[in-house]
């Protein structure tokens, strides 16, 4: 054994060591942070709704066939994460399908949250098809109030068969639980006491509708389907069904619009891509996704 | 004779529900196998998903997994070799051994839930790696911290008295001693850790899902702050949507994937273990 | 000062001394960080009122006001459901193992269950979401699957493995001395069991079965699939009511809630009590298990 190796406690040798120990945690650090300060965004990430989802993923998909070196990235999650990653600066485009309450503007007043319509849609009371066949077609608002606020527990007071409601609720933050409980109690945080189960996406309520034979939901109009049926709501003496038609005509009661939220005014490619899902692809793309294309604006 | 008949009676009882409990596993593996089987091909391997995941493959989720349990290991193997290797070479207090072991064991109760909450405050929010697969490798690596170095650990502790005592004896320092012999010796446990943490990164689904990964649009990562998209949360959401028929059999076809990459890796864990565990102990 | 290392001088030039030092203290740092930003981050909920966000039922984020009651009632019945579930299966599964079966079949039997325990829970919530729930709704005539009792028993089958393998290396750690006196003696090799080695082997399945049920504990994606999503305590212990538990509510709305205000320190609070929780049963478990190898 090399005797200086043994003794001699060498502070060049600690310097160096030190050092390397100083850079290896720098390294560490600047890989979080050298590459979020990047000029240009390259990728744009885009979170929120999932109604909104599907516009988002198809306009992607087409957007970035025409710009190749650009990627946008689509995720979930409902109207208040997506309002939340804006705001945040953790997305740059939220998707809503609400409007921004007062609470998140407060929240994130400094960096002036603005909204882009992409599309417009109705939210329905979906009901499982069993029921609708049975002969529930339409509901009134006070009998759907009564249903969600645990008064009415059986379909047949509202002249359905004999079978208790599943009522079905939704994530508190759910952009069309907000419209649906505004046009229901007036009250975008309405609480629904009759509730019996909680679900999250689109996707979810849908398949949980489905799946029983006396559900009762709200579900954006563009997923309904031949389990999944809407109720004619009542607006004014008439009852009007979600359709397509009587969305575009406005006829229908509970129409949203479908937003895409920026941290200001977008620029540079962001501005590209909302431009382009609000121009003539994008009519093609909304209406492809079973919603309302809203020109102009 | 009765003593003898109720022994066989109880006996019985325990057999039949041991057997019971077995078939629920089987069971288990059947469903997944039964289900997934049909929507295994070539292509669904190999081709990206389109249309919300409803249709095409797996090829990007199952990279993105791949990519994911990979960075959490080769962040987290070198940590947690160097930790495992500074209590067993260089620490001498029993009392700060303890607090060692303390430390690690809580980790590892920690649930993968909070490990992506704070995780993502942490490394996405201060450290700005936003929603990104580092985000989500940095977090796994701690979550597969505990396993790694457990493994690593318990090897070491394994090894027989009378090969430090030779070491010692010619002198060598720690580090000598711990290259030149508790390494050579206990190298089986470094790669079954290493083997356990990729099953467990694997496997993980909470600690990614609002962390790493994203449903549609991603692909293979370009930068450190691309998000990918992962068997994991591919299977959460098209189990959501459970009523659709095509999205379940996609479903059940990547959970079969993603079974078996965490099968193989647990079992070759296991053949790693038992085979060398058995030699370093002869 | 560093008494407590190795006493070799030599260390101190050593490269690697330094590096392992450096490693072994960025696994200090990140669980320091990680207990503090959970206990400074729900502070503001704690100042709050303990009892009152412990026992209250009412989660309102848009008002402000939080209750864990329904989550920590939820957690408590899911974590119980499964444990009564997977216990009698996983028991029997280890001492078949451990005492009934040839060495060899035993090692089939065991590397099989270490497998099975390392199944991820997605894949698990995607059965529960995609049949369990239905069979369980169909079975019981309820109106729909999504139960505290649905979450239980997934949970349960989640967390056999684990417990049946922990506690067959718990028996099977008990000296071959206490089966061969009480063969001896003239007892079946049942009752040797009974009488000689599960009082020994005791203290370590049950170090088992609190191991498990920090697993089952925690588990997030299995549970939230099924459990209902529904924040009530339901009247009179009805399994059969969906519910809500503590993972299951912070993946839900973690997303939504992230980084900042009191929605986000409630969540994090509800977090504390998790990982109390589950430290709570792994520090036992663990406890049990090494004293019974000691």
């Amino acid at each position: 054994m090399n005797k200086k190796q043994v003794n001699g406690f060498n502070w060049i040798k600690m310097m160096n060591r030190v050092l390397f120990l100083a850079f290896f945690c720098l390294g560490f650090w600047s890989v979080g942070i050298g590459f979020s300060s990047a000029d240009e965004i390259k990728t744009v990430r885009v979170v929120g709704s999932t109604t909104v989802a599907p516009i988002a993923a198809r306009a992607a998909e087409a957007f970035s066939k025409k710009h190749p070196g650009i990627r946008i990235v689509v995720n979930g999650g409902g109207s208040g994460v997506g309002i939340n990653a804006v705001g945040r600066g953790l997305a740059e485009i939220g998707m809503a399908s609400r409007q921004v309450t007062d609470k998140e503007k407060k929240n994130f007043a400094s960096v002036h949250l603005t909204d882009h319509i992409v599309g417009r849609d109705g939210v329905a009371c979906a009901i499982s098809s069993e029921i609708f066949n049975a002969g529930v077609t339409q509901l009134t608002r006070e009998q759907i109030a009564d249903i969600y606020s645990g008064k009415i527990k059986s379909w047949k007071a509202v002249g359905g068969p004999d079978r208790p409601i599943l009522v079905i609720d939704k994530e508190k933050h759910r952009g069309t639980r907000h419209v649906f409980m505004e046009y229901v109690f007036n009250d975008v945080n309405a609480r629904a006491k009759g509730a019996k189960l909680i679900t999250g996406s689109n996707n979810e309520e849908r398949s949980k509708i489905a799946q029983s034979d006396s559900a009762v939901g709200m579900l954006s109009a563009a997923w309904l389907n031949a389990d999944v049926e809407g109720v004619a709501l009542k607006k004014g003496d008439t009852f009007i069904a979600p359709t397509v038609e009587n969305i575009q005509s406005g006829m229908y009661p509970v129409i949203r619009d479908l937003l895409f939220i920026t941290a200001g005014e977008p620029k540079g490619i962001l501005k590209d891509f909302i431009d382009f899902v609000r121009g003539e692809e994008g009519r093609s793309i909304v209406t492809e996704s079973g919603y309302v294309f809203v020109p102009g604006s | 004779m009765n003593r003898k008949m109720r022994d066989n009676i109880l006996r019985g009882i325990i057999y039949l529900t041991a057997f019971a409990g077995m078939f629920m596993m089987v069971a288990v593996l059947w469903e997944v196998i039964q289900r997934g089987w049909p929507a295994l091909s070539l292509e669904f391997l190999l081709q990206p998903s389109s249309n919300f995941g409803a249709e095409g493959g797996l090829l990007y989720q199952t990279l993105g997994t791949i990519i994911l349990m990979a960075g959490a290991v080769l962040i987290g193997f070198p940590v947690a070799l160097g930790s495992a290797l500074f209590q067993t070479e260089y620490v001498r207090s029993e009392q700060v051994k303890t607090f060692f072991r303390a430390i690690i064991f809580s980790l590892n109760a920690v649930p993968t839930i909070l490990f992506g909450l704070a995780g993502y405050l942490f490394f996405g929010v201060y450290l700005a790696t936003g929603v990104s697969w580092l985000t989500g490798a940095l977090i796994l690596a701690i979550m597969i911290l505990p396993t790694i170095q457990a493994s690593i650990q318990s090897a070491i502790e394994c090894l027989p008295e009378k090969y430090r005592e030779v070491g010692m004896a010619l002198g060598l320092t720690p580090w000598a001693l711990a290259r030149r012999v508790v390494l050579p010796q206990c190298w089986y446990g470094a790669v079954t850790g290493a083997l356990l943490g990729l099953a467990r990164a694997a496997g993980e689904t909470a600690a990614i899902m609002f962390t790493a990964a994203a449903f549609s649009g991603a692909t293979w990562p370009r930068s450190f702050a691309d998000p990918v998209p992962t068997l994991q949360t591919h299977i959460l959401v098209l189990a959501q949507d459970s009523a659709d028929a095509v999205s379940q059999t996609n479903a059940w076809g990547a959970a079969l994937v993603l079974l078996m990459i965490v099968f193989i890796l647990i079992l070759t864990s296991l053949v790693v273990r038992s085979r060398f565990s058995m030699e370093a102990q002869r | 000062m560093f008494s407590f290392l190795v006493p070799d001088r030599r260390c101190h030039a050593d490269p690697m001394f330094w590096i392992t030092v450096f490693f072994a203290g960025l696994v200090l740092l990140v669980a320091i960080i990680f207990f503090s930003y959970l206990i400074f981050e729900s502070m503001p909920i704690w100042e709050q009122g303990v009892w009152a966000f412990l026992t209250s039922v009412e989660w309102e984020p848009a008002e402000d006001i939080y209750g864990a009651g329904a989550m920590i009632y939820g957690s408590f019945i899911v974590t119980t459901l499964a444990l009564l579930f997977a216990l009698p299966f996983a028991l029997c599964g280890a001492v078949t193992a451990s005492e009934f079966l040839s060495p060899r079949t035993r090692l089939v039997f065991k590397g099989a269950m270490e497998i099975m325990a390392g199944a991820p829970g997605v894949v698990y919530g995607l059965l529960g979401a995609a049949l369990l729930s239905l069979w369980i709704k169909d079975f019981f005539g309820l109106i729909d699957g999504a139960t505290l009792f649905t979450a239980g028993i997934l949970l349960g089958i989640m967390i056999l493995p684990t417990i049946m393998t922990l506690a067959e290396d718990a028996i099977h750690s008990v000296p071959g001395e206490y089966r061969d006196t009480a063969l001896s003696l003239g007892l079946t090799p049942l009752q040797a069991f009974l009488k000689a080695v599960a009082p020994r082997a005791l203290p370590g399945v049950i170090g088992a079965v609190l191991l498990g049920l920090g697993r089952a504990l925690g588990e997030t994606i299995a549970v939230m699939l099924v459990i209902g999503g529904l924040d009530i305590v339901p009247s009179g212990f009805d399994l059969f009511s969906p519910g809500q538990n503590i993972p299951s509510k912070l993946g839900r709305e973690a997303a939504e809630a992230i980084g900042s205000g009191l929605h986000w320190n409630a969540l994090l609070a509800l977090g504390a009590v998790l990982f109390f929780g589950t430290m709570l049963l792994t520090g036992a478990g663990s406890w049990l298990l090494r004293r019974n190898k000691v």
